[in-house]
């Protein structure tokens, strides 16, 4: 497993859905996760730290683990099949501890509310189809870039 | 059960009159159709909602669906949701969750409330300041459009 960090935010006007860009220390390895737009939203709300007016739904969810006393200890991108994305994110609850299925996009927008660290796995990171970014790449002009940067 | 709360039920969810809106419309009524909320919601949440309503489940777990499983996972459990108040056209709503030890209320949007208490199967309440707080001009239209049944309750 590789620790990443989220480290930017894009748009793709090709699919019509954001790109969420994750990156380890080293930047030897890079993920680019595709989101929807409410995902992205919930994403970079938490990035930019700004505080909302109205609880969204992923502050929501940090609301209920608080309320239990769980505590979010890292959030995982497990698996790809057929171009999806798989995550788990593990909690830690009284003496137990807990892995619930969810999309990344989700697990990632909690991860940065909890502070928690994501991993990537090393079989995702081997998988990963960068063929649909490549693309998306050649086709970026000069002044997309700066526009989503985290 | 408490005097001031109503009972209510989703009607639907329907795209806001205007086109451009990033809105949807989630109606609520109470069982003899006397009191009807009208409630402004995002797309995604909106989508949320009517997905629970349609009782689709979609093949990977929406936010929602995260927050019901995290909900159940905690071994807490959604008693009721309810609409507590309007200021300045922003609605607040409540989310009572209780544990085997106590029962807390959470802040939440309503449209959040909502959609967990329909994949908890949790009533839904609104106070009856919320109800006759809301001007008659947000409600008429939306009475006209339950009754003319044209939109069928799809976004």
């Amino acid at each position: 497993m590789t620790q990443m960090e989220v480290r930017g935010l894009m748009f793709d006007p090709y699919t019509n859905a954001y790109i969420v860009i994750l990156r380890d220390d080293g930047n030897t390895e890079m993920l680019p996760i595709w989101v929807g737009k409410p995902e992205a939203h919930a994403i970079s709300r938490a990035i930019e730290g700004t505080p909302e007016e109205r609880p969204m739904t992923h502050d929501l969810m940090k609301t209920v683990l608080d309320t239990a006393d769980a505590k979010v200890i890292s959030v995982v991108v497990t698996d790809l099949k057929e171009n999806t994305y798989y995550a788990k994110i593990h909690l830690s609850y009284g003496d137990s501890e807990y892995s619930v299925d969810s999309r990344p996009s989700d697990a990632i927008a909690l991860a940065l509310r909890a502070q928690a660290p994501i991993f990537v796995t090393d079989e995702v990171l081997q998988k990963q189809s960068t063929e649909q970014f490549d693309r998306w790449l050649e086709n970026l002009k000069p002044e997309d870039f700066g526009k989503y940067e985290a | 059960m408490d005097n001031d709360l109503v009972k209510l039920m989703v009607q639907g969810v329907w795209a806001d009159a205007n086109p451009n809106a990033e809105s949807q419309v989630v109606l609520l009524q109470d069982e003899d159709k006397s009191a009807t909320l009208p409630i402004w919601v995002g797309i995604a949440e909106g989508t949320a909602i009517r997905l629970a309503v349609e009782g689709i489940a979609p093949p990977r777990p929406l936010s929602h669906d995260l927050l019901r499983n995290l909900t159940e996972h905690l071994g807490l459990k959604v008693s009721k949701v309810v609409v507590t108040d309007l200021k300045s056209n922003t609605y607040f709503a409540s989310i009572y969750l209780s544990s085997p030890q106590s029962e807390v209320t959470i802040d939440s949007r309503p449209s959040d409330a909502i959609a967990l208490a329909l994949r908890t199967r949790s009533p839904i309440y609104a106070t009856r300041e919320v109800l006759s707080k809301q001007p008659p001009e947000t409600v008429d239209p939306w009475l006209k459009r339950l009754h003319s049944k044209e939109s069928g309750g799809t976004a």
